[in-house]
């Protein structure tokens, strides 16, 4: 961290987290089209991939896992809620963190995206095949759709951070 | 955008106290992992659904199920294939398709996976979310996370409000048509930037309130009292104890 960088107050970490969490919460709600399955995804990485390039580590974690728990929990799939929060947090964490080496590279960016994908996709395998009780061929099932969907949100994340924080470069402050 | 999945009501699940409700979440997701009968499982999640549809409707039995549908048909499709040893009982020529112990298998993960289902949806649909972060805060998660979960759950209707309007600027700009790939990311850079651009003024707020000081705190909402707290507590180990011991008493 930049000695040059101003110190963020606790509540402006509980705000920015919370504000986050609700944006996270409200992009998982969004449904997009998938034209050739006739499915949907949900937008909940692109916002995780989003924060994690933008506001850092701990602010992806913490609002990652809370948000898509919330998403959940409000959605009616309280059974996947812990399940969640801690994939998703994950995902934001092991984002941010993989960023934070070199934060202007796309390469980077994409590296981490890239990790990011393997830590929620192979997250939900193991919940879903062990806690969620599912078994091995479900939850296998499971894995290249949440790629997918996992994949359009760094593709979609990465220039959301760059056209975010170039309309409104006080965002680059705020990173934690 | 208004999201809400608790259901307002009287029942006895509703009286319930919150942490007693949240304690008791546990023994309701071991009790399908332990070792016994095949029946013990399924007699477990036939009585989740009895409750729900005793105590909260039989319309509302089929929310939970209707969710998870498509996994359940997953599980019955893909779990047979990994398993393939016992006596074989569907054959497509020197092909087995199913086992007995696949059948065996499949029928486990599948009311294991619907009674871990019908119980999370008993507990959250007849938990008020401002009694869930009180219980939580009794459990003893920070503050601080608390009020992250407050102040969240507080921002996503206004928040969806902004979605709505900038999508609708979107729209008048662009034409009625719904915004194709390329739209999306205009809309998701003012929805972003709509949203940060509040961070300042609501941490102004919260630090206005008082948040960061050691003084301390009082709180409007408050959870049932601590004798009420016991007697749910009671009576959630006797359901637990009901759903565990019979498991080691009938192992295999």
């Amino acid at each position: 961290m930049s000695s040059d960088r101003p110190v963020m107050s606790p509540a402006f970490r509980v705000a920015s987290v919370a504000v986050l969490a609700a944006v996270t919460t409200v992009f998982t709600y969004i449904k997009l089209p998938f034209a050739p399955t006739r499915g949907y995804f949900n937008l909940g990485d692109v916002a995780i991939a989003f924060c994690a390039i933008t506001l850092g580590p701990v602010t992806a974690m913490i609002s990652g896992g809370i948000g898509t728990a919330l998403a959940d929990l409000l959605g009616g799939y309280p059974q996947w809620a812990p399940i969640s929060l801690v994939v998703h947090g994950l995902e934001g964490l092991v984002i941010g963190l993989v960023v934070t080496t070199r934060r202007d590279s796309v390469t980077v960016q994409a590296l981490g995206g890239l990790i990011g994908i393997l830590v929620m996709a192979g997250g939900y395998f193991a919940a879903e095949s062990t806690i969620m009780g599912m078994g091995l061929g479900p939850a296998l099932a499971e894995v290249p759709g949440n790629i997918v969907q996992s994949a359009a949100g760094v593709i979609l994340g990465i220039p959301l951070a760059f056209a975010v924080s170039r309309a409104y470069p006080p965002v680059r402050q705020w990173r934690w | 955008m208004t999201v809400d999945f608790f259901r307002p009501g009287h029942s006895f699940l509703h009286r319930f106290d919150p942490r007693a409700k949240l304690l008791l979440l546990m023994p309701l997701f071991v009790c399908f992992f332990l070792p016994g009968p095949l029946w013990l499982p399924a007699s477990y999640a036939g009585a989740l659904a009895l409750v729900i549809a005793g105590w909260l409707g039989p319309r509302e039995l089929a929310v939970p199920l209707r969710a998870i549908a498509p996994i359940l048909l997953l599980i019955c499709l893909l779990t047979p294939p990994f398993h393939l040893r016992g006596r074989p009982l569907v054959r497509l020529f020197s092909l087995t398709l199913l086992t007995s112990e696949g059948l065996e298998e499949t029928i486990l993960l599948f009311m294991r996976f619907t009674g871990i289902t019908l119980a999370s949806f008993v507990v959250f649909r007849t938990l008020d979310l401002n009694d869930f972060v009180l219980s939580l805060r009794w459990f003893g998660l920070p503050f601080s996370l608390c009020l992250v979960l407050i102040v969240t759950l507080r921002y996503i209707p206004s928040l969806g409000a902004t979605w709505r309007n900038v999508r609708d600027a979107h729209r008048l700009r662009s034409g009625p048509s719904q915004p194709k790939a390329r739209g999306w990311m205009p809309l998701f850079t003012s929805i972003l930037i709509e949203a940060i651009k509040g961070i300042p003024s609501l941490a102004m707020a919260l630090e206005s309130r008082g948040f960061g000081r050691k003084t301390p705190r009082t709180s409007y909402a408050v959870l049932p009292a601590a004798n009420r707290f016991v007697a749910y507590l009671v009576i959630a180990l006797a359901v637990s104890a009901v759903l565990i011991v019979p498991s080691f008493l009938l192992r295999r």
